[in-house]
């Protein structure tokens, strides 16, 4: 089907009704960008989403607001904002001062000198705080990065449309490599115990068709326990699909296989 | 959402108040649990103050992205449900909604307008038209599940809902003109 064809298509299509041939022709067209699929898609996803305003009205319980802020608050806090420090104001003429105001004065000052240092490390101390507070966030990202890619991963595992596969290894004193095939999904791949590899080369996973040259489907890396989980989009039509085959690469990936196949199975 | 990139939890107070109400409705209508309604929520405005750096302004309105993620959420959770009771087993999952493009120059400020043509609408679409188009939505049908579950010929299902949704992309591109 061409593009013209499939712009019918598009609001069911993010609706989630479509299946089949249908469904697999616009995924197709949307792994490659199509420049006219990709944005009509995305139109008809506003389209779609409208659809929510069709729900019966419903106040929400009036703690849920509470029960959010509360949850966001204690990050929000520790992100915000920088104690102001006030400079001392000026005084009057020295002429119009009496001894005792002097010696006054010089206490103020030695308390604000004071203050000023202490504002200063608690300032540095916050700045230092917020660096952990950073590094925090970031690491949290990343567990929330791997904790999503899991349960794709395990959506894809359970869903009874996937396929699973056995990759099995060439050398076999590799571990066995699992995939799961499902035709809207994605690929699912997953491994444990899998030797550390250098970070100038990784593994890369391709679809290997009936008649043509492999496609690339993802290039990954065991992480430090040696697993490997992870969802790769299916870029052609599962029926073209002859195998699915593992080799291992320079770092980046190769647009095509420069090694033998290290991990192997049969779809078709 | 530029405040909220900021961590600044005022801005997501406002956002709440202007969306925790349609949300909360569309995912009770989903869910049909007012208990499961308040966790999702609470789930889906956690979730776009966590995720916010992946939300594109210049790709669209914030409103239709919180509803795709409503909805994907109180959808994953009726699988589950649905999952739970074949096989008792247990999952769930956080998959972001892919981008919601619309040139929009009046924002989200017209959204009861567009409520109001939508509900238009749909009340105006025949019973059984609506209804493939609701379980569809609202209960994350296909085709072919709608046409077991309703004993319709899958033609006539595929044409009720793409007839629908032909109009109410009409209507909307009415109300936005």
């Amino acid at each position: 089907m061409n593009c013209e064809q499939l712009a019918a298509l598009y609001e069911e299509y993010a609706l989630g009704v479509l299946e089949g041939d249908e469904r697999a022709e616009l995924d197709a067209h949307l792994a490659r960008t199509c420049e006219t699929c990709t944005p009509g898609v995305a139109q008809a996803r506003w389209v779609v989403a409208q659809l929510a305003l069709s729900a019966p009205d419903a106040q929400p319980p009036a703690a849920l607001r509470g029960k959010i802020m509360d949850a966001v608050q204690s990050s929000a806090d520790s992100a915000r904002g920088v104690i102001p420090i006030e400079k001392p104001k000026t005084s009057q003429q020295r002429a119009m001062f009496p001894a005792w105001a002097w010696v006054a004065a010089a206490a103020l000052a030695l308390i604000t000198g004071y203050t000023i240092r202490q504002m200063n490390n608690q300032n540095d101390q916050l700045a230092q705080l917020r660096k952990q507070m950073k590094l925090a966030t970031m690491q949290n990202q990343a567990l929330q990065n791997q904790l999503d890619m899991n349960r794709m991963v395990a959506m894809v595992m359970m869903s009874p449309d996937s396929k699973p596969l056995k990759l099995m290894p060439k050398d076999k004193n590799m571990p066995m490599v699992h995939a799961y095939l499902h035709p809207h999904m994605g690929v699912a791949i997953t491994a444990d115990q899998m030797p550390s590899m250098p970070l100038a080369r990784t593994l890369q996973l391709w679809f290997v068709p009936k008649t043509g040259k492999p496609l690339s489907a993802a290039i990954f890396h065991p992480d430090s326990s040696g697993e490997i989980a992870l969802v790769a989009p299916v870029t052609m039509p599962l029926n073209e699909i002859a195998a699915l085959a593992v080799t291992e690469e320079p770092a980046g990936g190769s647009p095509q296989p420069t090694s033998a196949i290290a991990w192997m199975a049969q779809v078709n | 959402m530029e405040r909220i990139l900021q961590r600044d939890s005022g801005a997501l107070e406002v956002l709440y108040d202007r969306y925790g109400r349609p949300v909360y409705s569309l995912v009770l209508r989903i869910s049909q649990q007012p208990s499961s309604a308040e966790e999702i929520v609470q789930d889906v405005f956690l979730q776009l103050w966590r995720t916010a750096d992946r939300f594109q302004v210049s790709r669209g309105p914030l409103g239709p992205w919180l509803f795709t993620m409503a909805r994907n959420r109180a959808l994953d959770f009726l699988r589950l449900k649905r999952e739970k009771q074949r096989r008792r087993e247990d999952s769930d999952s956080e998959i972001l909604p892919s981008a919601v493009v619309r040139p929009d120059p009046e924002g989200d400020i017209d959204q009861s307008r567009r409520a109001e043509k939508v509900r238009a609408l749909m009340t105006s679409l025949p019973e059984t038209q609506r209804r493939a188009i609701e379980m569809a939505f609202f209960e994350g049908m296909s085709h072919s599940e709608i046409a077991s579950a309703t004993g319709e010929a899958l033609g006539t299902v595929k044409s009720w809902i793409r007839g629908g949704l032909l109009r109410l992309r009409e209507s909307l591109g009415e109300a936005s003109s």
